[in-house]
């Protein structure tokens, strides 16, 4: 109230920094575009990089219009806007205009659209809003029940479109924000637990080092014994059931869920893509092979080059020193907004700036990952780097939001 | 307070700075590995992703004749090859290129399976185009993505002559010898010489292929020359000189027209071949490249056995062009006075069978002389009847038939020279009579020759048994180091063991054979020649007798050896001494006044 100025100037210095890591993480975004579409003859503006930077101003006034919503207005408008974000994304199905058998894009004149992007903006306020509910007992597992379902229910419809990556997110963004929120470690684990049943169930000795894990930490929980054997057995009997039932799918149905985890493999199996990105980024070298020079990106052997696999491009291209940068932008960007939500002094708006900080970790993580051969081919893009109008769009949106939150006007 | 408190504690912050943390330092250090440790492996791949090696087929060598014509040149060919990624990508590339090509849809997909090498390789969809498709394809290239040329070049034969079963053929080589001879650097679609000189001179003709780097990108495309890469020029295979005299040859082929059978004349001194005819034969031109299926199961199925080299292949029942066998060893063996005299009714009685002599009416009383110019077989069945089987089997054996001639041609057959040994073995110990043996001393029965084993018969007869080896092979041009070399040709063996005056004997008879007014081959005489020579007509149970000719011919220190075999011709002194008396007159004519030496005529 002491000052006159609703700008601190510690909030002015981190704001600032975030920009300046967000301004590099786009420059060196578009670095790379240039250099993969350097041997396109097109006008500028029908370049990829062109249009990325069409979308870039776009998404800037994206920054500027959520710089001025009330945070009023999406407190109490947070579940309407929940189930409008839910209604767009159910579009694409009755619109019926598939695009190479997904049903992602709602299509507006020239314009394609992807709700499922700024849906994840959604989520993370719904779940905020719930999160920091007054009468929340955050420590009770019951309070843990609805923020899933929301997570779920646009999960389970993007999951069909089909779009395993981002469905993962909205499923991934929930455990910082649960942490973030004070929920309790075990009822995390609880929630995680059957998942891990079921992924480890199909190696025995994975399976059991998982039994061996869940044993020692549900002895040491000190929770009431029936709700440990409960939980034992039933991840026991999940670890069981799992590979007979898995047996007993007709190969088709198998099959269909097994692309699931390649739902952007092209023809040439799945392993091409990562195999070829493998060899751009390792033959990068340390210093790589300066711009244009990329062969794995100018003889087109590197997949999606403008989109899930720019990384491979910068890797190639500027090498181990070019990919630690961005990955060390990627980490000050991380630990500025972990800063900025532990500053924030209501629930609901730190609780937003930490979905918002899973949700970019995550996409940079798990793009990352997957260009390099450590995670299966999911198709997420890497925040401001990758090409795509609704992706940059919700990035910057994420940003403003975060910019929008942390000038604390209600002081 | 309308919000609720932000209450995170300062542990659960850290905690996910720690776990963000700890992830990116996972990925850095993968990165490190890709990037720093394994640099060179990717570096590797990399290059290896982004350029092909263009092989360039090398011509093989030039096959030229004995005194430098051309047999076999190479042109260069036009294929059309496809790229099935990419013209997959336009639905109409098959339907244009099924209308310039003039070849159906269907057909083009079927080529492009059966010559799949890889999605982004191509594959050839036709072969041999000619100018004016070449021109339309060149236009409407935009419109045909993933569609390629090749030039190839393949084997042209500006020579009217055929020379089919000497050349032999290239054919794409198999998966089988493959495995055997890729050390020497074959890979899969290249050619090999098959049959024929093709075939046994390949080290020789075979040329090196030459490579070039290209920049590629992922659709196979070449987007540009590779720095730092030097192309390698393909290099030629040497040429090969034969020992074939083309216009002899030719001449040879014409005479045979429509006829099967064989022509072969060698030289006599030295085993070098002048002409080699087997017919029927086929056009060389059905070969130049890669033979189309069609034609190559027409060729195979043809009854008459085109693709059959009769000359070394095929094994005949000589007639009585062996009876001079049976002579030598009467002669060395002294089994009979050569002035004894035997009367010829017309047949020979054995027990209850009559043997017939080919002149019903009898010649008469016939010593050994007059036999072997008169072809008397009554004379022979009382020789072989005084003569062990074994004595006559050796006979023939010095003569080295029943083995291999050792000709540089693919595929040689032994013949047979049945003696006592294989009789029993066949039909029992006494299940053979005296009756066997009489067939056999007239050429017939269990004995089989081949026509190469019979040219060099001549030769042996003609130069007091020298057993030259036959062969087609003269010298190369050696490309590295400028120049010739022959190949050795192993001297021979020679027959040691017969007297000078047996071998004039039986010269002076082969004489009358042609030059006396009886002589059975006097169809076969020259004027200004001296024509040695022997007839033979050889029953055989698929029709007509064969008719054989062997003999030769001897001018300014040259020997020129002869052997005419016509299928079903009816009687040697007929068709066969016709031929061999063209034959003799074109040698006359066309080769004497050239002095055709020995080691060929060098060109320049």
């Amino acid at each position: 109230m002491k000052k006159t100025n609703w700008i601190t100037d510690s909030v002015a210095n981190t704001n600032l920094l975030m920009f300046i890591t967000v301004f590099l993480l786009c420059i060196s975004g578009l670095i790379a575009l240039y250099s993969a579409s350097l041997h396109v003859e097109a006008p500028f503006f029908k370049k990829v990089i062109g249009k990325q930077m069409l979308w870039m101003i776009i998404g800037l006034l994206a920054i500027l219009i959520v710089f001025f919503v009330q945070r009023k207005l999406l407190f109490d408008g947070a579940f309407i806007l929940y189930w409008i974000g839910i209604a767009l994304i159910i579009a694409p199905y009755f619109v019926g205009n598939s695009v190479a058998g997904a049903n992602r894009w709602i299509v507006l004149g020239p314009f394609h659209f992807q709700p499922s992007e700024f849906m994840k903006i959604i989520v993370i306020i719904g779940i905020a809003r719930y999160l920091s509910k007054n009468d929340l007992v955050i420590s009770d597992f019951k309070s843990l029940i609805i923020p899933l379902l929301l997570a779920l229910l646009p999960m389970a419809i993007v999951l069909k479109q089909p779009d395993l990556g981002t469905s993962m997110i909205y499923i991934i963004l929930i455990f910082p924000m649960l942490i973030w929120a004070g929920a309790r470690f075990y009822h995390l684990f609880i929630i995680a637990a059957p998942v891990i049943s079921i992924l480890t169930a199909f190696n025995f000795y994975s399976f059991f080092i998982w039994v061996l894990c869940l044993i020692v930490i549900l002895y040491f929980s000190k929770e009431k014994i029936w709700l440990a054997i409960v939980l034992f057995i039933l991840n026991l009997s999940l670890g069981f059931v799992t590979p007979v039932l898995w047996n007993r799918l007709e190969p088709y149905q198998q099959n269909r869920i097994l692309t699931l985890f390649n739902v952007e493999a092209d023809p040439q199996g799945s392993s091409y893509q990562v195999i070829q990105s493998q060899i751009a980024v390792g033959s990068g070298g340390l210093f790589g092979k300066g711009i244009g020079n990329g062969t794995q990106t100018h003889l087109k052997f590197l997949p999606e080059q403008h989109t899930d696999f720019i990384f491979s491009v910068v890797g190639e291209e500027y090498g181990f020193i070019g990919v630690v940068s961005v990955l060390l932008l990627f980490l000050i960007l991380t630990v500025i907004l972990i800063s900025v939500a532990f500053r924030l002094r209501d629930r609901f708006s730190s609780l937003v700036v930490i979905g918002v900080t899973s949700v970019l970790f995550f996409h940079a993580v798990i793009n990352v990952a997957m260009t390099i051969g450590l995670m299966p081919v999911t198709g997420l893009p890497l925040p401001f780097l990758s090409y795509g109008g609704s992706f940059i769009i919700t990035c910057f949106l994420m940003i403003g939001l975060v910019f929008n939150l942390s000038v604390d006007r209600h002081r | 307070m309308y919000y609720s408190q932000n209450n995170v504690t300062l542990e659960r912050r850290n905690l996910l700075i720690l776990i963000g943390l700890t992830l990116f330092v996972i990925l850095i250090a993968r990165l490190y590995q890709l990037q720093i440790v394994q640099y060179n492996r990717f570096a590797g791949i990399a290059e290896a992703n982004r350029i092909r090696v263009i092989s360039r087929e090398a011509p093989r060598g030039i096959i030229f004749d004995r005194n430098g014509n051309i047999i076999a040149d190479n042109k260069s060919q036009y294929n059309v090859n496809l790229i099935p990624f990419e013209a997959g990508q336009n639905e109409n590339v098959y339907s244009i290129l099924s209308e310039i090509l003039k070849i159906p849809e269907r057909e083009i997909r079927q080529r492009v399976r059966k010559n799949w090498r890889g999605q982004f390789l191509p594959a050839r969809v036709a072969g041999d185009i000619d100018f004016d498709t070449l021109t339309e394809l060149e236009e409407r290239r935009l419109e045909l993505p993933g569609v390629l040329f090749s030039l190839e070049p393949i084997r042209s034969f500006p020579s009217g002559a055929n020379l089919s079963q000497v050349l032999g053929y290239l054919r794409e080589v198999g998966k089988e010898e493959l495995r055997v001879i890729k050390d020497y650097g074959y890979r899969p679609g290249d050619l090999i010489g098959w049959k024929g000189v093709e075939h046994e001179y390949e080290s020789v003709l075979r040329g090196k292929q030459g490579y070039s780097f290209v920049q590629v990108n992922v659709f196979g495309q070449e987007v540009g020359e590779v720095r730092n890469k030097r192309s390698v020029e393909p290099k030629f295979g040497n040429d090969l000189y034969l020992t074939i005299d083309l216009g002899l040859q030719q001449y040879a082929e014409e005479l045979l027209n429509g006829k099967k059978g064989v022509i072969v004349a060698m030289d006599a001194l030295n085993g070098e071949i002048l002409s080699l005819i087997s017919k029927p034969d086929y056009s060389p031109n059905l070969f130049s490249g890669i033979v189309r299926s069609d034609v190559w199961n027409r060729l195979r199925d043809d009854p008459d056995k085109p693709l059959y080299n009769r000359v070394t292949q095929g094994t005949y029942s000589p007639g009585s062009t062996f009876k001079m066998v049976a002579a030598l060893a009467s002669l060395e063996e002294n089994i009979l006075d050569p002035k004894t005299r035997f009367r010829c009714r017309g047949s020979y009685k054995l027990g209850r069978r009559d043997f017939k002599c080919w002149k019903l009416g009898g010649h008469g009383r016939m010593n050994l002389y007059d036999a072997i110019v008169n072809s008397c077989n009554v004379y022979f069945y009382s020789l072989i009847r005084k003569m062990d089987i074994d004595i006559w089997a050796e006979y023939a054996r010095k003569f080295r038939f029943g083995e291999l001639t050792n000709i540089d041609m693919y595929g040689e057959s032994l013949g047979l020279v049945p003696d006592k040994a294989f009789m029993d073995e066949k039909y029992g110990v006494g299940g053979w009579t005296e009756g066997n043996k009489l067939n056999l001393v007239i050429g017939q029965g269990d004995l089989l020759v081949t026509p190469i084993q019979m040219v060099r018969f001549a030769g042996t007869l003609a130069t007091n048994g020298k057993l030259s080896v036959p062969h087609l092979g003269l010298k190369y041009f050696d490309r590295d180091n400028d120049r010739f070399h022959y190949f050795a040709q192993s001297t021979g063996d020679s027959i040691d063991d017969i007297s000078a005056s047996s071998w004039e004997f039986i010269r002076k008879a082969m004489y009358d054979v042609v030059n006396s007014r009886t002589g059975t081959g006097r169809a076969a005489k020259v004027r200004g020649l001296d024509v040695y020579g022997k007839t033979g007509t050889a029953q055989n149970p698929h029709g007509d007798s064969h008719s054989w000719f062997i003999g030769f011919a001897k001018k300014n220190e040259q020997v020129i050896a002869m052997a005419v075999l016509v299928e079903h011709g009816g009687s040697g002194g007929g068709e066969a001494s016709v031929i061999a008396s063209k034959m003799f007159r074109y040698y006359q004519k066309e080769l004497v006044p050239q002095q055709f030496t020995s080691r060929g005529a060098n060109r320049n």
